[in-house]
C-alpha cells in the first residue's frame, strides 16, 4: 500500500514538473525578439496597394532570444501561409499580427498569448485586415481594405475589441492608411496617402482613436516616402524610415521630436553606407532596426544607438533571409486613454473657422479679388455647397458625419482664392476648429470671438434637410 | 461547551454577519454611486469620510505641515538662501555652501516675496495675509520692524535710493509707496487688475508693475491686460502699457544693460469656443517683451511648442551677462532657459505684421529656448547666484530648492528644506490641482484658470460654440456648496472632476480613483484663502454695513410692503455660507443659454471675485441689479435708494468665511432657521 502510495506521489510531481518546465519552454520570455521573416529577396514594394510592403507574402514571425548567442530563431506562425507586421501589447503578455492561413486566404489580424504561445483569430473579415496596433484602452486598430465604390477604394482604419467585436470604421478619407502606432499622448501614429482626385506621398496623420481631430504630425520633402511605421521612443522622439530621391528603394533612419515634428527632422543614419527597412525602440533607450550595408544582401537585425548615431552589432542574420519588422517582448507604457466624444446618435459634426482669409504666407486680403468671401464645401463626387462666410472671415458648419469634403475659398466673383484644402472628415458629434486656410501648422488662433458663432450653423450638404438634430446642440 | 454549540454560534454570526455585509454593501455602493456618478469607485470610506474631515483633531492627524517655499532670495557673496516658507508663515535661511537651513524667522501669515537692501543686511519680507512687510535684520536674524501695506502686498522693490519700499497690493490693485525713514505708507498708487510681480529698471528710472488680472470687459471684448510704470523719482505713475490678449502676468524683469524688460504671461482662448483642445485651442504660455527705447516695442512669444505646452509660467530671471533668461514652468515642472540674443535678433528682423504672427506661433520657441530642465513638484520663485552661475528654484510642492548648474544647465544639487517627508492625501491632490499633466499635451493645470485656487476673472465658451458662456467660479469654501456647475448639473466634486471632467475639458485621460480622491480631499479641505482684510478685517461691520445688513435681511420693502419670500435676498443666500444650494432663475438667462435654472452661488469673500452672475456679465456687484436685475427677480430691489443699494453691497463685500458665520450664534440660528424653512 505504502509503496503504490510513494508511486503515485512520485508520478504526479513528475508530471506536474514536466507541465511546468514544458510550459516555462512554451512561453517567451522578456526580451525576446519578434520579427518577420521572408525568403529570398524582397519583391518591389508598392506603397499604394502595400503589396509586399504590408502585406508580405510566404512572411513568417520568429522569435529570437538575444542572450543565447548563436541559437536559431524559433518559428511562431507555422500554420500560416503569411506572417508579419507583429506588435506586443503594453504588459508585454501578447502579441498581435496580420497573417494569412492560406495562399489566397484574406489577411486577418491574429493575437497570440506569449504565455502559453496560444494564437486566437481577432477578424473574420471578407476584406483583408492588416497592421494592427494595441489601443490604450485595449482594443485594436488595424488597416482594412474597403472597396465602397472606385474613388474610394483603399485602406481605411478600423478600431476592434480584442475579440473581434465591434468593428467600426473611423477614417473615411480616400486615403489609404497603413502601418499605426500610438503615441503617448493616447493618439494614434499613422501613414495616410491620399488616392483621390489625385496620388500624393505618404504622410504621418495622427487622429484620436474615435477617429477624431485628424491632422497632418509629418511630412517629408518632396519625393521622400515613407517606407516604415513611426514610433515614439521614451525620449519624445519619433522614428522611422523615410526613402528620399536619391535612393528611392532604400531608407534612411529618420528621428524626429514629438514636440515639433515638422520641423525636426534629423538622419541618424548619415553616413552609415546601406538602406534601413524598419525599427522599433527598445525599454533601453536603442533601437531594433533591420538594415542591410547593400542591396545584394538580405536585412538583418542590428542594435542601434540613436544617441551617438551608430549602428551597434548585428543580433540575428541569415543569408537565406531578410529579417523585417523586429520587435522586443518587454513591457512598456500604456499610453494615455483618450474620452471620446463620438456620439452616434448624432448625424453630424461641427467645423468652425476662425478667419479663411488668414494664410500660410499673408493675409493680403485687400484687393475684391484676393479677399475670400465664400467657401465651397465639395464632395468627392459633387459640391456639398457654397456659403458666405462672416465679415471676418469666419464660417461655421454643421456637416454630415463620416463623409469626405474639402474646402476651396472664393472670392467675390465666384474665382477661386485658394484651395481646394486636403480631404477632411468629421465623426459624428465631432467638433473641430481651424485658423485659417492653408495656415502655418503651428498658429494658434487670436483670441477673438467669431461672428460665425453668433448665429446657428449652416448645414451641409446644404441640400440635404434631415441632417437638424437637436442633440448637437 | 459542545462542539456543535460552538460551530451553531460560529455558524450565527457568520449569517449575521452575511446579513449585515451583503445589504450594507449592496446600501454603500448605491451611496458611492450616487455620490461620484460612476459605478465602479471603490467602496472605501476613508476616501470621502476621513481625507474630508474638517474637525481640528482629524484633519491634524491627515494632515502635514509643509513648508512650501515660494520665492526666495540670495544674499550678495552667495553663502545664504532667503526662502519664503509660504505655509509656514516663515522665512528660512539656509546656509547655500552645505545645503542646510540654520533659522526658521517667523513673519506675517501667508509671506509672498523677499528682497534684500543693497548692502545686503536687511531683508523685506511682504505678508500677503496680515497686509504687512516684515522688516528683518539679517546679522541677528530678527523681525524689527513691521511696515502696514495695503490689501494683499506681494511683489517688493526698493526705489534707487533705497529710501523708499515699494509694495505692490494684488488684492486692493495698487502699489503702497513706503517711506523706510519714518516707516510709514506715503502714497498708494492705482496700478493694473491683480498685481504682483516688480522690478526697477537697472538706470533707477522706472519701476514696472505687472498685473494679473485682465482689465474688466464685456464677453467678447478684447482681453488685454496693464503693465504700471512707475517714476521712481516722482513716484507717479508714468503710463500703463497695455498688453494686449494676455493675462496673468506674474512676475517681470530686465536684462542687466536695461534695452529689455521681460514678463511672463498667459494668452488664454477664452473668446474661442472650446471645441479642442489640439494646435492651442484652450490656453498659451509666453513672455512679454518691451524695449526700453522710444516707441520701444511690446511683443510677446510663446514658450510653447506644437505638442508640448509650458503652462503656468511664473518667475523669470536673467543673467548678470543679460544673454539668458529663465523661466520657471510651474504647471509642467520646467525651467525653460531662454536665449535672449536670439530674441534679439528675432526682433531685429522681423516685420511688426511678422511679430503679430509669433505671438500665436507655437513653432517659434525653438528659435530662442535652447532647453528645458525638468524640477520637482511646482517650481516657482527663481534667483540666480551673484556671479550667476547658479540657479536656485524654489519647488513650492516638493518643499526643497534645486540648484541647477547654469553653464552645464544641469541640476547639481537639492537643498531639503526639511518639511515632512510623507506626501499626504491633500498635499498629492494638491500636486494635481498645479500640475498639467492631466490635460492633453499638459496645455493646462486646474490651476491655470483657478490661479491661487480661486479664478482668473474671465468668461469661457466651454460648450456648443457661441452658447452657454460661463464665468470661472472661485474655488474658496466650494467644498460644502454643492451642486456644481452653474446648472448645477453635478452634485459632488468626484462627478465634476471625473469622466465628464476628462470628455469635456482635459481631453484626456481621466483621473484615476486614488488621483481623483485626492484631489477632491485638496478641493474640499485643502484650499486656504485670505482673510477678508479688505472688508471685514476684524468681523465688526461699518455703520454701512449694518444697513446693508438689514436690507440683505429684509422681509418689507420701503413702502412697508411684504416681499414675497422668495424674493428678499436671505432666502436664496442664508449664512453660513449665503447659499441655499438650490438651483434659481433670477432672470439672468441669456438668449444663448441653455434654458435652465442656475446653482445659487455661495458669497463667501465674494469682494474678490469679479465678474458676477452665470456668465460674468455683472462687472461689479452694484451692476447685478442697476443693469441686470430691473425686474426685481433677483431679489427685490429696485425700491431701493443709491445710498441703500451703496450700503447692500458694502454688507456683501463684508462677508467672509463661513466658520465665521458658523461660530457665531445669532447667524446661526439665523441658519438653522432659514434652513427649516
Amino acid at each position: 500500500m505504502n509503496i503504490k502510495k510513494s508511486n503515485i506521489v512520485f508520478l504526479v510531481v513528475i508530471s506536474c514538473s514536466a507541465i511546468f518546465f514544458s510550459s516555462c519552454n512554451e512561453r517567451l520570455k522578456e526580451g525576446t525578439i519578434v520579427f518577420t521573416q521572408v525568403a529570398g529577396d524582397l519583391q518591389d514594394v508598392n506603397y499604394i496597394t502595400g503589396n509586399s510592403w504590408r502585406y508580405i507574402s510566404e512572411s513568417h514571425i520568429m522569435a529570437l532570444d538575444p542572450e543565447k548567442a548563436g541559437a536559431s530563431p524559433k518559428l511562431l506562425t507555422e500554420d500560416f501561409f503569411s506572417a508579419c507586421a507583429p506588435q506586443i501589447s503594453y504588459d508585454g503578455k501578447f502579441m498581435i499580427f496580420a497573417a494569412q492561413k492560406k495562399q489566397n486566404d484574406i489577411w486577418q489580424i491574429w493575437e497570440m498569448n506569449l504565455e502559453n504561445l496560444k494564437i486566437r483569430q481577432v477578424t473574420s473579415s471578407k476584406e483583408n485586415c492588416i497592421d494592427p496596433a494595441y489601443l490604450p484602452d485595449g482594443s485594436l486598430v488595424f488597416s482594412k481594405f474597403i472597396k465602397n465604390d472606385t474613388v474610394k477604394t483603399g485602406h481605411a482604419l478600423f478600431t476592434c475589441n480584442r475579440d473581434g467585436s465591434e468593428i467600426r470604421q473611423i477614417t473615411y478619407n480616400p486615403h489609404n492608411y497603413f502601418a499605426s502606432s500610438v503615441l503617448q499622448d493616447g493618439r494614434i501614429l499613422t501613414i495616410s496617402r491620399q488616392l483621390y482626385p489625385d496620388q500624393k506621398n505618404g504622410v504621418f496623420m495622427v487622429l484620436r482613436p474615435d477617429g477624431t481631430k485628424q491632422e497632418l504630425f509629418y511630412q517629408g520633402l518632396e519625393g521622400s516616402n515613407l517606407n516604415s511605421r513611426g514610433w515614439e521612443t521614451n525620449n519624445g522622439k519619433i522614428i522611422f524610415i523615410e526613402s528620399d530621391k536619391s535612393n528611392p528603394q532604400g531608407g534612411n533612419l529618420i528621428s524626429i521630436n514629438y514636440s515639433r515634428p515638422l520641423h525636426s527632422w534629423v538622419n541618424l543614419s548619415t553616413g552609415i553606407k546601406g538602406d534601413f527597412y524598419a525599427v522599433s525602440p527598445l525599454q533601453s533607450g536603442k533601437l531594433l532596426v533591420s538594415y542591410r550595408s547593400s542591396d545584394k544582401e538580405h536585412y538583418a537585425l542590428y542594435e542601434f544607438d540613436a544617441e551617438n548615431k551608430m549602428l551597434g552589432k548585428a543580433i540575428y542574420k541569415n543569408e537565406n533571409y531578410n529579417v523585417l519588422e523586429a520587435v522586443a517582448v518587454e513591457k512598456h507604457e500604456r499610453p494615455k486613454k483618450l474620452p471620446s466624444e463620438v456620439d452616434l446618435n448624432v448625424k453630424t459634426g461641427l467645423l468652425l473657422c476662425q478667419n479663411i482669409n488668414f494664410t500660410e504666407k499673408s493675409v493680403d486680403s485687400n484687393s475684391s479679388t484676393s479677399k475670400a468671401v465664400k467657401i465651397e464645401v465639395m464632395g468627392i463626387d459633387a459640391s456639398l455647397g457654397t456659403v458666405d462666410v462672416e465679415e471676418d472671415g469666419s464660417f461655421y458648419l454643421k456637416i454630415l458625419a463620416d463623409i469626405p469634403f474639402r474646402i476651396k475659398t472664393l472670392n467675390q466673383n465666384g474665382e477661386v482664392v485658394n484651395g481646394p484644402g486636403s480631404w477632411l472628415y468629421l465623426r459624428p458629434n465631432e467638433r473641430r476648429g481651424c485658423v485659417g486656410c492653408h495656415e502655418d501648422n503651428e498658429q494658434v488662433p487670436e483670441n477673438k470671438e467669431m461672428l460665425s458663432v453668433k448665429k446657428d450653423p449652416i448645414k451641409i450638404p446644404l441640400r440635404l434637410k434631415e441632417i437638424d438634430n437637436k442633440k448637437i446642440h | 461547551m459542545k462542539t456543535s454549540d460552538k460551530l451553531m454560534i460560529f455558524g450565527l454570526i457568520f449569517m449575521v454577519g452575511l446579513l449585515v455585509y451583503f445589504p450594507g454593501r449592496k446600501v454603500a455602493r448605491m451611496h458611492v454611486n450616487s455620490k461620484t456618478a460612476v459605478d465602479d469607485h471603490p467602496l472605501s470610506c476613508i476616501s470621502c469620510h476621513l481625507y474630508t474631515r474638517k474637525e481640528e483633531v482629524i484633519s491634524k492627524m491627515i494632515n502635514a505641515d509643509y513648508y512650501s517655499p515660494f520665492n526666495l532670495a540670495v544674499s550678495n557673496n552667495g553663502t545664504r538662501l532667503y526662502v519664503i516658507a509660504q505655509d509656514a508663515d516663515a522665512l528660512l535661511v539656509v546656509d547655500a555652501e552645505n545645503n542646510k537651513v540654520l533659522h526658521k524667522i517667523n513673519v506675517g501669515i501667508h509671506p509672498h516675496s523677499v528682497i534684500l537692501n543693497r548692502a545686503g543686511k536687511m531683508a523685506y519680507i511682504s505678508n500677503q495675509w496680515s497686509d504687512n512687510v516684515s522688516v528683518i535684520d539679517l546679522a541677528s536674524s530678527k523681525v524689527i520692524d513691521t511696515l502696514k501695506t495695503g490689501n494683499g502686498p506681494a511683489g517688493l522693490a526698493l526705489s534707487a535710493n533705497e529710501q523708499f519700499l515699494y509694495a505692490v497690493n494684488a488684492f486692493s490693485s495698487n502699489l503702497s509707496v513706503i517711506d523706510l525713514s519714518s516707516k510709514k505708507e506715503i502714497k498708494r498708487l492705482t496700478t493694473g487688475n491683480n498685481p504682483t510681480g516688480t522690478a526697477l529698471s537697472p538706470n533707477g528710472k522706472v519701476l514696472y508693475v505687472t498685473s494679473r488680472r485682465a482689465n474688466p470687459a464685456p464677453y467678447g471684448e478684447p482681453l488685454s491686460s496693464d503693465m504700471t510704470l512707475v517714476n521712481d523719482k516722482t513716484q507717479t505713475v508714468m503710463n500703463r502699457t497695455s498688453i494686449e490678449s494676455a493675462y496673468i502676468m506674474e512676475n517681470v524683469a530686465f536684462t542687466p544693460s536695461g534695452d529689455l524688460a521681460i514678463m511672463t504671461l498667459i494668452r488664454p482662448k477664452n473668446l474661442i469656443p472650446s471645441l479642442q483642445v489640439e494646435r492651442g485651442w484652450m490656453n498659451t504660455h509666453g513672455i512679454g517683451i518691451i524695449e526700453q527705447k522710444e516707441g520701444g516695442r511690446v511683443i510677446q512669444l510663446l514658450i510653447d511648442e506644437p505638442n508640448s505646452y509650458y503652462p503656468d509660467p511664473f518667475d523669470i530671471v536673467i543673467s548678470p551677462d543679460g544673454k539668458t533668461a529663465f523661466v520657471s514652468s510651474s504647471g509642467v515642472n520646467v525651467i525653460s532657459v531662454i536665449d535672449i540674443d536670439a530674441v534679439r535678433t528675432l526682433m531685429a528682423e522681423s516685420s511688426p505684421e511678422m511679430l503679430k504672427r509669433f505671438s500665436n506661433n507655437l513653432g517659434i520657441s525653438s528659435l530662442f529656448v535652447t532647453k528645458r530642465i525638468a524640477t520637482g513638484a511646482n517650481p516657482k520663485g527663481l534667483a540666480l547666484s551673484p556671479d550667476g552661475k547658479l540657479l536656485y528654484v524654489a519647488e513650492q510642492l516638493e518643499d526643497k530648492i534645486t540648484v541647477i548648474n547654469t553653464e552645464s544647465l544641469e541640476i547639481i544639487s537639492a537643498i531639503d528644506l526639511g518639511g515632512p517627508n510623507r506626501i499626504t492625501v491633500a498635499r498629492q491632490g494638491r500636486r494635481l490641482f498645479n500640475n498639467a499633466s492631466h490635460t492633453f499635451q499638459n496645455q493646462y493645470a486646474c490651476y491655470s484658470c483657478h490661479p491661487d485656487m480661486h479664478e482668473d476673472g474671465l468668461n469661457y465658451n466651454l460648450a456648443a460654440a457661441g452658447r452657454n458662456i460661463v464665468n470661472v467660479i472661485s474655488l474658496r469654501e466650494i467644498g460644502d456648496t454643492p451642486p456644481y456647475k452653474w446648472n448645477g448639473k453635478n452634485q459632488s466634486i468626484y462627478k465634476q472632476d471625473g469622466m465628464r471632467f476628462s470628455r469635456f475639458l482635459t481631453r484626456t485621460e481621466t483621473f484615476n480613483y486614488d488621483d481623483l480622491d485626492a484631489l477632491v480631499a485638496y478641493v474640499k479641505r485643502g484650499i486656504k484663502y485670505p482673510p477678508n482684510l479688505m472688508h471685514n478685517p476684524n468681523g465688526e461691520l461699518t455703520e454701512s454695513q449694518l444697513r446693508g445688513k438689514a436690507l440683505f435681511y429684509r422681509s418689507e420693502d420701503n413702502l412697508g410692503h411684504v416681499i414675497p419670500e422668495n424674493n428678499r435676498c436671505i432666502t436664496c443666500h442664508p449664512p453660513p455660507y449665503y447659499s441655499n444650494l438650490k438651483l434659481a432663475d433670477v432672470g439672468t438667462l441669456a438668449k444663448t443659454d441653455d434654458s435652465i435654472y442656475f446653482d445659487t452661488p455661495h458669497l463667501n469673500n465674494i469682494y474678490a471675485s469679479p465678474p458676477y452672475l452665470h456668465d460674468g456679465r455683472a462687472e461689479t456687484l452694484e451692476e447685478i441689479w442697476t443693469i441686470y436685475g430691473l425686474e426685481d427677480k433677483h431679489g427685490y430691489v429696485n425700491d431701493m435708494t443709491k445710498i441703500q443699494l451703496n450700503d447692500l453691497v458694502d454688507y456683501l463685500k463684508s462677508l467672509r468665511d463661513p466658520e465665521f458665520y458658523q461660530n457665531n450664534s445669532n447667524n446661526q440660528q439665523q441658519a438653522l432657521y432659514y434652513k427649516s424653512n
